[in-house]
């Protein structure tokens, strides 16, 4: 499902192109700078009822508060129209009158004709939202008979998905970093609690710091910044100041931050500082 | 009068027929049994209760597997069809409407996402 329908794909690219330099690292000010570069690529699953309601600003579109250029939606054509440099479909996804959809015919393409689809076909529908003299349209790059109905659901599902990621605005750095989770969920071994518990909590409007790190890893985290000594804070020390927190999950937890770059060991294996200074 | 195509036809099932009486719906499911005559059928839904389709002109194809119904509700429940498709699973690949129910639940959870409404375009 997440390598289907463009949004996914566009995300993970985000993800892709942070996740060298903010593995677990706190992704806040890269997360704002990614949406804002973005906006324009992302392509957005949407109902026609949203497309139809959309608010019009200059050129762009927005839904609530989610912008959308390029599209896909998924219904059954009802008419089809085809004519020398285009087809025109109708297409209804139940959500509201059918959508007028059309489709540029590259005349020097032979093989075009035979794609014409006929009414009746559940298609999935990727393309440039419109409007033109106050009647929305979608001008599509491609439109496909879906052979696995199933898209049908998923397409459901993925629309409420995008809107509720892309909606909430506190929900905006964790739809960063729940994507920059998932790109190192597939990254890394999966036992790395850290992430799961991020993606889960983004989805919620996370009560959960969401740096990829789970709840004790965060504490020692937090422990070891603290110390101001040369020599850093030993896990000694760490035990006695975390008193809830067994001596094996702090040692873990040390293991798995000085791997993932935010610890550096001192004096011995036992003494640790942050990587972070003057936090 | 409106065609029904024309106006948004929320995606329902059993459970939800009550609370859309006199009104268009879309279900989804899988044909039962149909009735000699051919202008009646029975469909179930992702939770495997069973409603009850109405068709103006009786059925000219054997109809079977999942079928999406597009109708009012009566307010006896039934759904008074005025167009279906079957789903095509000629690929190998079955609709899932169990799954398409858990999809229903939650479009119906969120309709701010999920909107059904509006007009046709200008």
């Amino acid at each position: 499902m997440w390598n289907q329908g463009g949004f996914a794909d566009s995300s993970m690219g985000g993800g892709y192109t942070q996740s060298p330099g903010g593995f677990a690292s706190p992704s806040m000010s890269q997360g704002g700078e990614k949406k804002a570069r973005t906006r324009a690529t992302q392509i957005i699953p949407c109902t026609v009822s949203q497309l139809m309601s959309a608010s019009q600003a200059d050129e762009a579109f927005k839904v609530g508060d989610v912008e959308v250029a390029q599209v896909t939606i998924v219904g059954i054509i009802r008419s089809t129209d085809k004519s020398m440099t285009n087809i025109q479909y109708k297409v209804d996804d139940m959500t509201s009158a059918p959508m007028d959809v059309k489709q540029w015919v590259d005349t020097e393409d032979p093989g075009v004709d035979g794609t014409v689809l006929s009414p009746g076909t559940y298609v999935k529908v990727s393309g440039n939202l419109r409007s033109f003299q106050n009647h929305r349209s979608v001008v599509a790059f491609s439109v496909r008979p879906l052979e696995d109905m199933n898209e049908v659901t998923s397409h459901m599902l993925e629309v409420v998905h995008a809107h509720m990621a892309l909606c909430k605005p506190q929900t905006t750095t964790s739809a960063g970093g729940m994507n920059s989770s998932m790109a190192s969920m597939s990254r890394t071994n999966v036992g790395n609690m850290g992430s799961m518990g991020s993606v889960g909590g983004g989805y919620s409007g996370a009560n959960m710091v969401n740096n990829g790190l789970n709840a004790s890893q965060n504490q020692v985290l937090s422990l070891i910044r603290s110390c101001p000594d040369q020599q850093g804070i030993s896990i000694q020390d760490i035990k006695q100041r975390l008193s809830g927190i067994s001596i094996n999950i702090i040692k873990q937890a040390v293991e798995f931050l000085s791997n993932e770059g935010h610890i550096f060991s001192t004096i011995d294996e036992d003494h640790y500082k942050s990587t972070d200074n003057d936090e | 009068m409106a065609n029904i195509i024309d106006v948004p036809k929320p995606r329902i099932n059993s459970s939800m027929l009550s609370q859309h009486i006199n009104r268009p719906v879309c279900f989804v499911g899988r044909v039962e049994k149909v009735h000699p005559t051919g202008k009646t059928f029975t469909v179930s839904d992702g939770e495997g209760k069973v409603a009850t389709v109405e068709l103006n002109d009786p059925l000219e194809e054997e109809l079977s597997g999942a079928v999406e119904v597009i109708g009012m509700v009566s307010n006896k429940g039934v759904i008074m069809a005025t167009t279906y498709n079957m789903l095509r699973e000629d690929k190998g690949i079955p609709f899932d409407v169990q799954l398409y129910n858990e999809a229903l639940k939650i479009i119906h959870d969120f309709p701010q996402h999920y909107p059904f409404e509006g007009a046709a375009s200008g």
